[in-house]
C-alpha cells in the first residue's frame, strides 16, 4: 500500500511537465511499432513455399537477429529514460532511508505503466504503417496482405516490451540502490582498458587469415562454419573495442578542442564511452553486415535464382534503414530527456552568453561523432575482413556497394535529423526560465 | 562613476507586478546587495539588469568599458547574449558548473566562448584558480570538490573574462555559515578588489553586510537603501 501511495504521489507531481512522461511513451511506441513491423515481415517470409523459401526464411531470421540489438538499445533507452527521470528523486528517497526493494518496486511500476501505454500507441502505429510497408516488392510482390500478426503475437509483444522496461529500469537503477551518493555527484568518469584494443586487433587478424585460407575445396560445412564464426566473432570484437576507441577519440578531442562545442561534446562522450557506444552500436552490426552482404552480392554472378540477390540487397537496405531509424529515435529520446534533465544547466549557460547554436552543436556532436566512427569503422572492418573480395566487388559491381554506402550516408543523415528534431525542446527550455530553479 | 543603472523599471507576470518603477545604480568597484522577501522582485531586477529579461518599461544603461553607453533592454537577443558573454559574470546558488568538464575547463569555458582555443583559455584561467586558492585542482571533477570549493570555481568562471559587473544570485544559499563567509570574502576580494562591480541577491543579512550598500525591495518597489558603515 505504501509503495502504491508513493507511486501515485510521484506520478501526480509529474503532471507539471508532460514531456517527461510523453518522451518514454513515444519511445516505447516506436519500439513496439518497429518490432511488430519486423515480426510481420518475417512472418510473411515464413508463409512462403517454393524452391528458395528456406533461404528466405534463413535470411529473415538473420535480419531479425540483426535488428534485435538496436531494438533492445532503443527499448533500453526508453526504459532508462523513464527510470532516469527518477534518478534524483529516488536517490533522495534512498538517502531518506527507503529500502532498496521500495526504490526498485517504484521504478518497475512506473516504467511498466509507461511501457504498456507506449506499446498500445505502438500497435496503432503498426496498424497504420503496414499498408505502406507491404508495398515493398519481395519475392514477386507476395508480401501484400501477409504482414498482419495474430492477436496473441501482439499481446506477447506488449508483454515483452513491458518486461524489457521493467528489467532495464531495475538494471539502470542498480547504481542508485548500491550507492546513492555516487549517482548524485558523478564523482569519477569510467575508464576502459587498452587490452580491449589489443584483443580486438588479434581477433580481426585471425578472422582475416581464416578468410584468406578459405577455399572452395574446403566443403560447404567448413565454409559456412568459418563465415558464421568469423562474422560472430568480429561483431563481438566491435562491441569490445568500440567503447575503447570512442574514449581514445574523445580524449584527444577534448585535449585539442578549439571550440566550446567540441570540448563539451568530447567530455560528454568521456563521461560514459560505454553509453555513447551503446546508443549507436546497433548501427555497428548493421553497417558491418551491409558491407559484408554487399560484397558477397557484388562478387556473385547472380546465378542462384533470378530474384534472390536483388531481394537480399532489398533486405539489407531495409535492415539498414530500420536500424538507423531506431538509432535516430533512441538518440532523439536520449537527447530530449538530457535537455529536460539539465534544464538549469542549459539556462545557466544561456545566461553566461553561450549561443543556443553552440549548445545545439555540442549535443549533436556528442552523438554524431561516435556514429560516424561506428558506421565507418564497422564498414571498413567488414571490407578488411573480406579484403580480396572487396576489391573484386568494387571492380565487378560497384553499384551494389554504392547503394550500401548511400544507405549508410542517408542513415547518418536520419540520425542527424532525429537530433535536430529535439532542438525545439532546448529552445522551449531556454524560453521558460521561470520553470528553472535559478 | 556609474557603470550600470536602471530607471523606472516595470515588469509584470500576468497581473502581478514584479517590478513597479525601480531605480538602481552601481558604480565601479562597488558592491550592492539586493534584499527582500520571496516574490519582492529581487531576482527579476537582477535578470533585467543583466539583460536576461527585458522590462515592460524603463531602461537599463550600461557603460561599455572603453566605449559608449548602451541601453541594454533595447538590444536584440543576440546582442544581449554577447554583452553577457563579454561584460558580465554570473555566480548561481548551486554553482551550475558543467559536471563533465574538469575544474579548469569550467573556468576556461567563457574564454572559449570569446574565441580562445582550449589551450589558450586554460592558460588564462589557471591564475584565477591560483588566486582563489584552488591551485592543483585543475584536473579535478566537480564531484570531488566541497560546496565552498565549487562556488569558488564558479567565482573564477564569472570573472575570468574580466567582466565589469558580476551578478550573484544567492551565492551562499547552499552553504553553511563558515563556508558562506569564506565564499563571500573570495567573491568580494576578487571583484570589487579589482575595481569590478558586484550585485548580490540574497536573503542573508550577514551576506548583505559584506557589501557596500543594500537595496531593500518589497512588492516590486525600493523600500530602502542603506550604505554600510
Amino acid at each position: 500500500m505504501k509503495t502504491l501511495r508513493l507511486f501515485r504521489m510521484l506520478s501526480h507531481s509529474q503532471k507539471a511537465d508532460r514531456a517527461t512522461v510523453l518522451l518514454p511513451i513515444v519511445a516505447f511506441a516506436v519500439v513496439t511499432a518497429l518490432l511488430l513491423i519486423v515480426l510481420g515481415g518475417a512472418f510473411a517470409f515464413f508463409t512462403w513455399t517454393g524452391s528458395d523459401a528456406e533461404t528466405y526464411k534463413f535470411l529473415a531470421a538473420v535480419a531479425i537477429a540483426l535488428l534485435v540489438v538496436p531494438l533492445m538499445t532503443l527499448g533500453g533507452s526508453a526504459a532508462r529514460l523513464s527510470a532516469r527521470r527518477r534518478d534524483d528523486r529516488l536517490s533522495t528517497l534512498r538517502l531518506l532511508g527507503a529500502t532498496p526493494a521500495l526504490v526498485a518496486t517504484l521504478t518497475v511500476i512506473e516504467s511498466t505503466v509507461l511501457a504498456v501505454v507506449g506499446a498500445i500507441a505502438g500497435i496503432i502505429a503498426y496498424a497504420a504503417l503496414v499498408p505502406a510497408v507491404q508495398l515493398i516488392p519481395f519475392y514477386g510482390g507476395e508480401l501484400a496482405g501477409k504482414m498482419w500478426l495474430a492477436p496473441w503475437v501482439v499481446v506477447i509483444v506488449v508483454f515483452a516490451v513491458a518486461a524489457l522496461a521493467a528489467l532495464s529500469a531495475v538494471v539502470g537503477l542498480r547504481g542508485v540502490i548500491v550507492t546513492p551518493l555516487g549517482v548524485r555527484t558523478k564523482q569519477s568518469a569510467p575508464r576502459t582498458h587498452w587490452i580491449r584494443l589489443a584483443l580486438g586487433a588479434v581477433v580481426i587478424v585471425a578472422v582475416f587469415v581464416a578468410m584468406k585460407l578459405l577455399t572452395a575445396e574446403a566443403g560447404t560445412f567448413v565454409v559456412v562454419l568459418v563465415l558464421g564464426v568469423g562474422f560472430g566473432v568480429t561483431i563481438a570484437v566491435l562491441n569490445l573495442v568500440g567503447p575503447f576507441v570512442l574514449r581514445r577519440v574523445a580524449k584527444r578531442g577534448a585535449r585539442v578542442a578549439k571550440t566550446p562545442a567540441r570540448l563539451l561534446a568530447a567530455r560528454g562522450i568521456l563521461e560514459s564511452p560505454k553509453a555513447a557506444w551503446r546508443q549507436v552500436s546497433g548501427v555497428a552490426m548493421t553497417s558491418f553486415i551491409a558491407v559484408f552482404a554487399g560484397v558477397a552480392i557484388a562478387v556473385s554472378d547472380g546465378a542462384e535464382g533470378d530474384g534472390l540477390f536483388p531481394d537480399i540487397r532489398t533486405g539489407v537496405v531495409i535492415t539498414l534503414v530500420a536500424s538507423f531509424l531506431m538509432v535516430a529515435c533512441s538518440a532523439g529520446v536520449n537527447q530530449a530527456s538530457a535537455i529536460l534533465d539539465r534544464r538549469d544547466l542549459y539556462l545557466s549557460l544561456d545566461r553566461l552568453g553561450m549561443p543556443t547554436n553552440t549548445m545545439d552543436a555540442a549535443r549533436t556532436r556528442a552523438v554524431m561523432s561516435p556514429l560516424r566512427w561506428v558506421t565507418i569503422g564497422s564498414a571498413l572492418t567488414a571490407a578488411l575482413v573480406m579484403l580480396p573480395l572487396t576489391g573484386m566487388a568494387l571492380l565487378k559491381d560497384p553499384t551494389s556497394l554504392l547503394i550500401i554506402v548511400a544507405c549508410l550516408l542517408a542513415g547518418i543523415a536520419v540520425v542527424w535529423l532525429g537530433l535536430r528534431a529535439t532542438r525545439p525542446v532546448l529552445t522551449r527550455v531556454l524560453s521558460e526560465p521561470e520553470h528553472a530553479a535559478i | 562613476m556609474t557603470v550600470l543603472s536602471a530607471h523606472n523599471l516595470t515588469k509584470h507576470y500576468g497581473d502581478t507586478a514584479a517590478l513597479a518603477g525601480v531605480d538602481f545604480a552601481i558604480g565601479a568597484g562597488e558592491s550592492v546587495a539586493i534584499m527582500g522577501a520571496s516574490g519582492s522582485g529581487k531576482t527579476t531586477l537582477l535578470h533585467c539588469l543583466a539583460g536576461i529579461l527585458t522590462p515592460d518599461s524603463g531602461e537599463v544603461m550600461f557603460d561599455v568599458p572603453g566605449g559608449d553607453s548602451v541601453i541594454v533592454n533595447l538590444l536584440g537577443e543576440g546582442a544581449r547574449s554577447r554583452l553577457r558573454r563579454e561584460s558580465f559574470g554570473f555566480v548561481f546558488q548551486q554553482g551550475l558548473l558543467v559536471p563533465e568538464l574538469t575544474v579548469i575547463e569550467n573556468v576556461a569555458l567563457p574564454l572559449m566562448l570569446l574565441g580562445q582555443t582550449r589551450q589558450q583559455a586554460i592558460g588564462n584561467a589557471r591564475p584565477w584558480l591560483v588566486a582563489l586558492g584552488l591551485q592543483g585542482f585543475d584536473a579535478r571533477r566537480l564531484g570531488q570538490l566541497s560546496g565552498g570549493q565549487v562556488q569558488r570555481v564558479a567565482i573564477a568562471r564569472a570573472q575570468v573574462t574580466g567582466a565589469s559587473v558580476v551578478f550573484a544570485d544567492e551565492p551562499t544559499g547552499a552553504l553553511d555559515s563558515a563556508t558562506s563567509d569564506e565564499v563571500m570574502t573570495a567573491l568580494i576580494h576578487s571583484s570589487t578588489g579589482r575595481g569590478r562591480s558586484l550585485v548580490v541577491v540574497t536573503h542573508n543579512e550577514d551576506v548583505a553586510a559584506r557589501c557596500s550598500r543594500t537595496v531593500r525591495l518589497r512588492d516590486g518597489v525600493v523600500l530602502a537603501q542603506e550604505v554600510q558603515a
